[in-house]
């Protein structure tokens, strides 16, 4: 039986580690070779110019280091608001209703509610940010929030969010917890179905409110759930282009007041003509990714219970 | 798309599957490696007798043309193919019309196999500073010195408007064609001006006093594309070229110390912050993009919007019938000592790479684009002008932006945005802040002076600089 096995496993794992390797591996390790060069991305001459392009990352202050700034508070703010906001949806979809005959249930509509918050997961990211665009546009062209605050006598900012610099980063960030928001809920949603039902009607009986009763069982046995969320939406925040991309002006604008490191990457590549500077600055966001990955799995394990 | 004969056979069959697959790895692992082009040195382009064809071109080496399909499209250059075609009946052409050019175009280059004519045009266009500077242009010399399609006595140079060349010429070498004529002008609705019996204003005072009157009649004296304030660059530049003559934008474009500090620099900043300090600028400007603005100038919701000359014919068929485009110089400072100047000149830069494999046809098929048929053609299909002169244009706004640009001394196309990447990446967002007074005229100066040294100051950019 175990005669042939190895050379069998080997031709199946040949071509997905082919590709990977190729795909994969090989463009990130050139990216750190390209990033210790001049290359303009338009052209087959570069120099060697040593950690030059390190150096020079950290005193660009009109476009880097706004975007190091901004990157840093979608990735604090993001993972933190679109996780207490899908715990508590699914908390209040599965465990929010009444108890009835011993029974805890979801708040009425559950399914219907789990349906409807997941839309935005189906709608590409392109369609989001025109949606979007339209809904944070100026008054009198026909922004929905601006009109709503007007109707009913609030200030609005007269050229509307994405072109006010205190709102567009903010305006972002809401749309990026609104299209993952779902997900999350469904995600958190069955894992709570897999803790047993009888820990939560212990709790009814000894007389645990909803607060508790959240705080003390449900967090604590979703924690490993949780972890997981928050490495997922970390990525996405250091991920965060196509919707700047998309909705606000000049791609990072008003005056640099959006820019995010995906996007400064996209314009030293392609508008600039400064390909090697732009790969040091994914070299940078790669470490960071990874760093941030390997922190959160080593900070955030925890006594694991089995039930 | 691309047209060629490879592309309609079937690469998938079982029987090859295998092996086109074992063949594109190799061949492709070969070229991720981005960085590995082989750098084959282009032969040189001579200009011989023949008029006919007088760069020698192969008759049958195929030609690899690549379109910014834009507000222009692409129909015209493939009427272009049709009379090279003509020519070279044994030649065949790829024709890919792309808006992503940098996308699909800069991995050519680096791979050393760039296309044998590339219209590097649009949002996406691979940065010409830094194709200069990693010299991989072919100089257009040839081009410009060959004898012209129709008449073998006059050279292409000769057949040419006059300033054409400007927008393409790096330190004295010509390096792109920019094969259409635009004029950045400032526009209105000649109907409603009349209507209303508002005369259009020459100078600044004049459009200063007539904004209330606009606004008394529901209508906001201006707007723009907020969202891409590089629409207000001519503009402003106009206002301070205009005051302080040429020479104030020369020394801005040559990196001059000191030249935003310019008494004419600092009014023209003064008057674009008075616009929106005034509320001058439709409500919401800033939020919008050039489509809404231009929208909105359509429904005359503004009285004034700056655009290029493109905009009549792209609004042709989205304006009101009875809406008159007419353009206007800016209008100009007090004490402006040349208020005829303006920003006009070639646009669409179409250039030859210099690893092109087939560089003769290359200079051949702009040669061909600049005959009195191929302007024509591109005349006749999207109405606007090219380069080329004495191609005749029916429409009224046309001929009034012709008005305009009757003096050669008074044509002037501001380059600092397309010589330095970083200025331009400056001038845009300040510009935006300036006109909606989120800046104060002190700050935007100071703001493009700092980066004005900064760019002069680095030796890694490469720089350029006007002659004379």
């Amino acid at each position: 039986m175990k005669h042939g096995r190895y050379p069998f496993i080997l031709s199946f794992l040949a071509l997905p580690v082919g590709l990977y390797a190729w795909l994969v591996i090989l463009p990130f390790a050139q990216a750190f070779q390209i990033s210790l060069t001049d290359w303009s991305g338009s052209s087959n001459s570069f120099e060697y110019i040593g950690f030059d392009n390190y150096a020079n990352l950290f005193k660009d202050e009109r476009l880097v280091l706004p975007a190091l700034r901004h990157t840093g508070i979608i990735l604090v703010v993001l993972p933190l608001v679109t996780i207490a906001l899908g715990l508590f949806f699914a908390f209040m979809l599965n465990l929010g209703g009444r108890v009835r005959r011993g029974r805890i249930e979801g708040v009425r509509g559950a399914r219907f509610h789990k349906v409807v918050y997941f839309f935005p997961q189906v709608l590409s990211v392109a369609i989001i940010g025109i949606l979007w665009k339209q809904v944070y546009a100026p008054e009198n062209f026909g922004g929905l929030i601006t009109g709503a605050l007007t109707a009913v006598g609030l200030p609005a900012p007269v050229n509307g969010f994405l072109a006010d610099t205190r709102f567009v980063l903010a305006a972002v960030i809401g749309v990026l917890v609104w299209s993952a928001v779902g997900f999350y809920l469904v995600f958190f949603s069955s894992a709570m179905a897999s803790i047993p039902r009888d820990l939560y009607e212990a709790a009814v009986i000894d007389g645990a409110g909803r607060g508790p009763m959240f705080f003390r069982i449900t967090l604590p046995l979703l924690w490993d759930s949780v972890q997981t969320a928050w490495i997922y939406l970390s990525i996405v925040a250091l991920d965060v282009f196509v919707l700047i991309y998309m909705m606000t002006p000049e791609r990072g604008g008003p005056d640099a007041a959006s820019e995010v490191v995906g996007g400064v990457i996209w314009k030293y590549a392609f508008n600039h003509g400064e390909q090697a500077f732009a790969s040091a600055l994914g070299v940078v966001l790669f470490f960071a990714a990874l760093s941030l990955a390997v922190v959160s799995l080593r900070f955030g394990r925890r006594e694991r219970i089995e039930f | 798309m691309r047209n060629t004969a490879a592309d309609k056979q079937p690469i998938f069959n079982r029987r090859n599957l295998f092996g086109a697959t074992a063949a594109g790895l190799a061949a492709s692992s070969l070229a991720a490696c981005a960085t590995s082009g082989s750098d084959d040195e282009g032969g040189e382009v001579t200009v011989g007798e023949d008029a006919e064809n007088p760069f020698g071109v192969d008759p049958k080496a195929p030609l690899d043309v690549v379109i910014f399909d834009g507000g222009f499209g692409n129909e015209y250059a493939v009427a272009h193919q049709e009379i090279y075609k003509r020519a070279f009946p044994d030649a065949e052409i790829t024709h890919l019309a792309t808006q992503a050019i940098a996308e699909t175009q800069q991995p050519r280059f680096a791979e050393g196999k760039p296309a044998d004519v590339l219209d590097n045009s649009g949002a996406q266009q691979i940065p010409m500073d830094a194709l200069v500077g990693d010299g991989e242009l072919a100089e257009l010399t040839p081009l410009l010195d060959a004898p012209s399609y129709d008449d073998p006595e006059l050279t292409v140079r000769d057949t040419l408007r006059e300033g054409v060349l400007e927008a393409g010429t790096f330190n004295g070498k010509v390096f792109a064609l920019n094969y259409v004529f635009n004029a950045w002008t400032i526009w209105y609705d000649a109907k409603l001006f009349r209507d209303q019996g508002w005369t259009p204003p020459t100078t600044w005072d004049e459009m200063i006093a007539l904004c209330p009157t606009i606004k008394a009649a529901g209508i906001a004296p201006w707007t723009y594309a907020g969202q891409h304030p590089v629409y207000l660059y001519d503009m402003f530049l106009m206002l301070a070229g205009r005051h302080g003559g040429v020479q104030v934008l020369k020394d801005i474009d040559n990196l001059k110390a000191g030249a935003w500090e310019h008494e004419s620099v600092a009014l023209a900043a003064e008057a674009m912050h008075s616009i929106g300090a005034s509320g001058f600028l439709l409500e919401g400007s800033a939020g919008i993009d050039h489509i809404q603005s231009q929208t909105a100038f359509n429904n005359n919701e503004a009285a004034f919007l700056p655009c290029g000359s493109w905009l009549p014919n792209e609004q042709k068929a989205i304006a009101p019938a009875d809406f008159e485009y007419a353009p206007m110089g800016v209008p100009a400072l007090a004490g402006s000592v040349q208020p005829g100047l303006i920003s006009a000149g070639g646009d669409e830069p179409f250039v030859v790479p210099k690893n092109a494999t087939n560089l003769a046809g290359a200079y051949e098929y702009l040669r061909i684009m600049l005959s009195k048929e191929g302007s024509q053609i591109f005349g006749d299909t999207v109405q606007a002008a090219t380069v080329v002169k004495g191609v005749a244009l029916d429409n009224e706004a046309a001929k009034m932006t012709d008005a305009l640009v009757s003096n050669p001394d008074d044509m002037f196309q501001p380059q600092f945005r397309y010589w330095y990447t970083k200025m331009n990446e400056e001038v845009r967002p300040a510009l935006g802040q300036l006109i909606n007074a989120e800046s104060t005229p002190e700050e935007f100066l100071q703001r493009m002076q700092a980066v004005a040294d900064e760019t002069a100051a680095d030796d890694t950019i490469e720089k350029f600089t006007h002659e004379d």
